[in-house]
């Protein structure tokens, strides 16, 4: 017994001392208090970047190393952008610790935006007209700043099952599909009622408040004013027509299929028919790949109600707290550069917001066989020209829209409220929020 | 009589006064770096308008407390809380001395028996989320197909609260009942064999022995148990996040908890820093007085039942 | 129940018919246990298993299968091992963080259980000023959520710039109030005042008397307690992954990257779940032979 408790102190001990001696990897640079611009630009530099899903980035830091031998990029990655979200705020919170450049997603920029004195100013004239303008515009201030560099985009198109179209008598071809549902939300839903009522039982689309996202996301301002105060909700005249309108389209006239988007019930509906449409961004179109195995006649349509629209999207940062603010912002410029995104592109399918890439033939021709060989890149280069507005989206956005999302939850999946009872309890909520 | 104490008396006198503050003192020092600069914290910035990535804001006294007391939210949340640890902590804590008890006799194979029930607890929480959604989503779950196929309508997990409960104390008692049955296991083995051999020679039956030998002897084990599983119970937090993929608690707040309700305060839509404090330092006073509550309780019941017994 | 009566004392007192009838009832005591009870045990540890089984069936598929067949199968398919060889080969840096998390979680389960035992012996079993004041405190440092105590850790942690470092996971849970909590109801139950007061009159020194006596009886609790710390340590994801990230992580960090992409892979994830949970197994079999009440049973006798 006693030579056993001897070993375990030693094991102990050992321990402790392999522990002391372990923390080779992943030291963060020393976060000195100004981050100031290093006189020799030959001079040896770690960069840290952190990521998180699949930004594409590996070969392009084995290239950018190889073509700058001073420079060592230590990739950090997160596997969702919550997780990535948390250890972020983390960070800021805690004033230390975050990456030299930091990669950041579109609607983490309502709060970010009202910090920017945490971020570097990456504005550089050299740069101006790389990106699309709205997304360009999203994080740059009123002063002029400019706290992020674009990297994707996801705009929408509408995918559609072509073999539940034939069922129902609708044209399948995808340019014909174009022409039919050509035209605004109003458009789309008619046609939704008409193949509803022809589908025996097949709804027109997954989740209310999924197409839900796809229209306001058309709506200048949403839910707050452009000077950050929001609109009260009952006052939101705007914002309840369109409650209204996909409420009844979705309940009333049976075109939702009455899913939230990502759980198991949805997984699980793309094997079982349960709905013939959905608002279809570039990276869904790997989703409805792997959900969809084995069922044939997926495709995709060059169209979208109201013309155009984004979901999601990413931005790389270059966080105040760093050490190496200007090798950082060398870095980025290069990652979001047209040519490094089509790169990213091919490696992981994430679509360029750089102008010039959306011209590239690498782009262009890209086609998928799952979508019945559909040019997917072309589809969605067009569709991401045709993005008219980037919603205002001010400091309580998410908490306002989120309200409204709850009330359509709460209809469409969970059922446990009718649609003006549902608003009722959307209001309610408003004015707990303790808001103006 | 005048005693003088040798030096080594003087010094085994120290040993012995100054010892047990020597041992409990690595977990008070530890406490001090790592416990108590989190609380102390925590309570300043419940007093203060405080936004995550903004910081800190001005001292706004008790104003964080009497707004959050004044959401529905809150409410709700106390309410789901408190469901979920009832449906979870007592079928554990009884379901626990049970399977103990069973395992506590002559079997053969007895590390396989006893690592056997302790296997939920070391499964991901990854697996568990995705298994237990595949039992109880609301259209092409498990159990709904099975009720359907009885002939009832099924049950709508995601959407009424108290199914919703069910279903995540399911989850929770699949993962500690194990757990709680070592424990009580580790405690029952610790019973010297003479008592249960004088009870069965006096003609006691196993469910004799069990009440009056077993349990009495338990007590301080029981208290344990109950005690860890308030606090825990009360601050449930992994499965009804994992119930749905968007982690706060349904639409209508059927199923967010005190503590899911202090994560989406403080890193969510609103990163009310200050309000999330607020709720933190509510949820430890509720914590206290329940657990106050429940350890006097099963004090009470432990002793009369060993009262029963004549020791 | 008043007198503890073994079998020669009676045939001492009574006589051999008495003790033999003694003895006859006494088989109740250490007799094999009946069907019911294997039953009731079997259905547990069936309920208890499925998640393994089940997770090792998505582990033996692939997407596709997954997706076309929502409940598989009870038969696993074939191909365990080329998703192990994928989870391993992936760019997570597995081996670090499989190094990494067996120093981790030893380092802490030997702490905590030796740390504990220390405190729990003192609160169960010496008496002073304070005790009982000072245990409430102990158990009421587990009232307190946790979910905000990530920030001032962390900016702890910078101070003490061990941010990425893995003393950041150890350090902090090195004594936790559940360990002295459970040592101390332990100690109460199961190591009597008798053994102590021998030690004592022997002249032993209190330290003494704490490596030879409490911690022998404390054998069976602390074998449980080490290996809940050891299973907890490791499979804490959400601290070490703050305050190591992906370049130095333990296992639960690395293998959260194979769900990194908009579409899961479950085949994959769910074989590094295996992965991951193999080590646990192995170690139970190792330490469920240590949960069995050791010298003290028949120790004191009346």
């Amino acid at each position: 017994m006693r030579a056993a408790i001897r070993n375990l102190a030693a094991v102990a001990c050992v321990g402790a001392l392999l522990t002391a001696c372990s923390s080779g990897n992943g030291t963060t640079p020393d976060a000195s208090q100004s981050g100031a611009a290093s006189a020799d630009p030959n001079e040896k530099v770690t960069l840290t970047v952190a990521t998180f899903n699949e930004f594409g980035y590996e070969e392009l830091f084995e290239e950018y190393m190889a073509d700058n031998p001073n420079v060592t990029i230590e990739a950090r990655k997160a596997a969702t952008s919550n997780e990535a979200r948390d250890n972020m705020n983390t960070r800021l919170a805690a004033g230390s610790g975050l990456a030299d450049i930091e990669a950041i997603e579109i609607d983490w920029l309502t709060e970010l935006m009202q910090y920017p004195d945490k971020f570097v100013d990456l504005a550089d004239p050299e740069l101006d007209g790389r990106w699309l303008e709205w997304k360009s515009d999203a994080v740059t201030t009123e002063d002029g700043k400019v706290i992020g560099y674009g990297t994707d985009i996801g705009p929408e198109a509408i995918c559609y099952r072509a073999d539940l179209f034939e069922k129902a008598g609708f044209p399948t071809d995808r340019e014909e599909v174009a022409d039919l549902l050509e035209g605004d939300w109003d458009t789309y839903f008619n046609v939704g009622k008409d193949f509803v009522a022809k589908s025996g039982g097949v709804a027109w689309f997954d989740s209310a408040s999924a197409t839900f996202q796809g229209m306001v996301n058309q709506v200048e301002n949403p839910f707050e004013n452009s000077d950050g105060t929001p609109i009260p909700l009952s006052e939101n005249d705007e914002i309840k027509a369109i409650y209204d309108d996909i409420a009844t389209a979705a309940t009333d006239d049976n075109l939702s299929a009455g899913l939230a988007q990502w759980s198991e019930d949805w997984t699980n509906a793309f094997q079982t028919d349960k709905f013939a449409t959905m608002l279809c961004p570039g990276w869904m179109l790997g989703v409805i790949e792997g959900n969809a195995q084995g069922v044939e006649g997926w495709d995709i349509a060059n169209v979208f109600p109201g013309g155009g629209g984004n979901w999601g999207g990413s931005y790389l940062t270059v966080p105040e707290q760093g050490a190496n603010h200007e090798q950082a912002k060398k870095l980025a410029a290069w990652l979001t550069a047209p040519e490094q995104q089509i790169k990213a592109f091919q490696a992981k399918g994430t679509f360029p917001s750089q102008v010039e890439a959306l011209e590239d033939p690498a782009l262009l021709d890209q086609t998928n066989a799952f979508f019945n060989d559909a040019p997917t890149g072309q589809i969605l280069a067009e569709r991401a020209k045709a993005i008219e507005v980037a919603p205002f989206k001010g400091p309580n956005y998410f908490a306002l829209a989120q309200l409204v999302t709850d009330a359509l939850n709460r209809l469409d999946v969970e059922g446990t409220d009718d649609a003006a009872g549902s608003w009722d309890k959307a209001l309610e909520a408003y004015n707990a929020l303790g808001l103006s | 009589m005048n005693q003088q104490l040798t030096r080594s008396q003087r010094l085994s006198r120290l040993d012995v006064k100054a010892s047990p503050y020597l041992y409990i003192s690595p977990f008070f020092i530890l406490f001090f770096i790592v416990g108590l600069f989190p609380l102390v914290y925590t309570a300043w910035v419940s007093v203060h308008d405080w936004h995550l990535i903004g910081g800190q804001g001005e001292m706004v006294g008790l104003t964080n407390y009497i707004d959050v007391l004044q959401h529905p939210n809150f409410f709700k949340a106390l309410r789901n809380t408190f469901s979920i640890f009832l449906l979870s902590s007592v079928p554990q804590v009884l379901a626990a001395i049970v399977i103990a008890y069973l395992l506590d006799t002559n079997l053969r194979a007895k590390t396989f028996w006893r690592m056997g029930v302790l296997l939920p607890y070391v499964v991901a929480p990854v697996a568990v989320s995705l298994i237990f959604a595949k039992i109880f989503a609301d259209q092409s779950g498990l159990v709904n197909a099975v009720l359907e196929i009885l002939g009832t309508s099924p049950i709508g997990w995601h959407a009424d609260p108290f199914a919703a409960h069910v279903a995540i104390a399911t989850m929770v008692n699949f993962r500690w009942t194990g757990y709680n049955a070592l424990i009580f296991l580790a405690a029952m083995q610790a019973i010297p064999r003479e008592i249960y051999e004088a009870a069965i020679i006096d003609g006691a039956n196993r469910w004799r022995t069990f009440f009056s030998v077993t349990v009495p002897m338990l007590r301080p084990t029981i208290i344990f148990v109950v005690i860890t599983s308030t606090i825990g119970g009360l601050q449930i937090f992994d499965e009804p996040r994992m119930f749905d993929t968007l982690g706060q608690g349904g639409a209508d707040r059927q199923w967010m908890t005190l503590t899911m309700y202090i994560y989406e305060l403080g890193w969510g839509a609103q990163k009310s820093f200050g309000r999330a404090a607020a709720v933190s330092w509510l949820l430890f006073l509720i914590i206290i007085a329940v657990g106050v509550i429940n350890f006097l309780i099963t004090r009470s019941i432990a002793s009369s039942s060993s009262g029963k017994a004549g020791r | 129940m008043s007198t503890q009566m073994s079998t020669p004392m009676i045939e001492q007192l009574a006589g051999k018919g008495a003790a033999r009838a003694a003895r006859r009832k006494l088989h109740g005591v250490d007799k094999r246990p009946g069907w019911l009870t294997y039953g009731a045990l079997a259905a547990v540890v069936l309920i208890s298993f499925y998640p393994i089984w089940f997770t090792i069936l998505l582990a033996s598929s692939n997407a596709g299968e997954i997706a076309r067949n929502p409940i598989p199968s009870l038969i696993p398919a074939g191909e365990f091992l080329t998703n192990v060889t994928r989870v391993i080969e992936s760019d997570i840096k597995f081996w670090t963080a499989l190094a990494n998390s067996i120093i981790v979680s030893t380092v802490t389960a030997i702490s905590v259980v030796f740390f504990s035992t220390l405190a729990g012996y003192s609160f169960a079993k010496l008496r002073f000023r304070g005790s009982n004041g000072l245990l409430v405190f102990v158990i009421a440092t587990m009232a307190v959520p946790t979910q905000l105590s990530i920030v001032p850790l962390f900016i702890l942690m910078s101070e003490l710039d061990w941010v990425g470092k893995l003393q950041a996971v150890i350090v902090p849970g090195m004594v936790t109030a559940f360990g002295v909590f459970w040592m101390t109801q332990y100690l109460r139950e199961a190591l009597p005042f008798e053994l102590i007061e021998a030690a004592r009159v022997d002249g032993a020194s209190m330290i003494r008397t704490f490596w030879s006596v409490a911690m022998p009886a404390a054998r069976p609790a602390a074998a449980m307690l080490a290996l809940f710390t050891f299973v907890g340590s490791w499979t804490n994801f959400f601290w070490p992954f703050i305050i190591l990230g992906s370049a130095n992580p333990t296992l639960p960090v690395a293998l959260q990257l194979l769900q990194a992409s908009y579409f899961k892979d479950y085949s994959l994830i769910m074989a590094g779940v295996v992965v991951a949970t193999l080590p646990l197994v192995i170690l139970f079999a190792v330490a469920g032979r240590q949960l069995v009440a050791g010298i003290m049973q028949g120790a004191v006798k009346g």
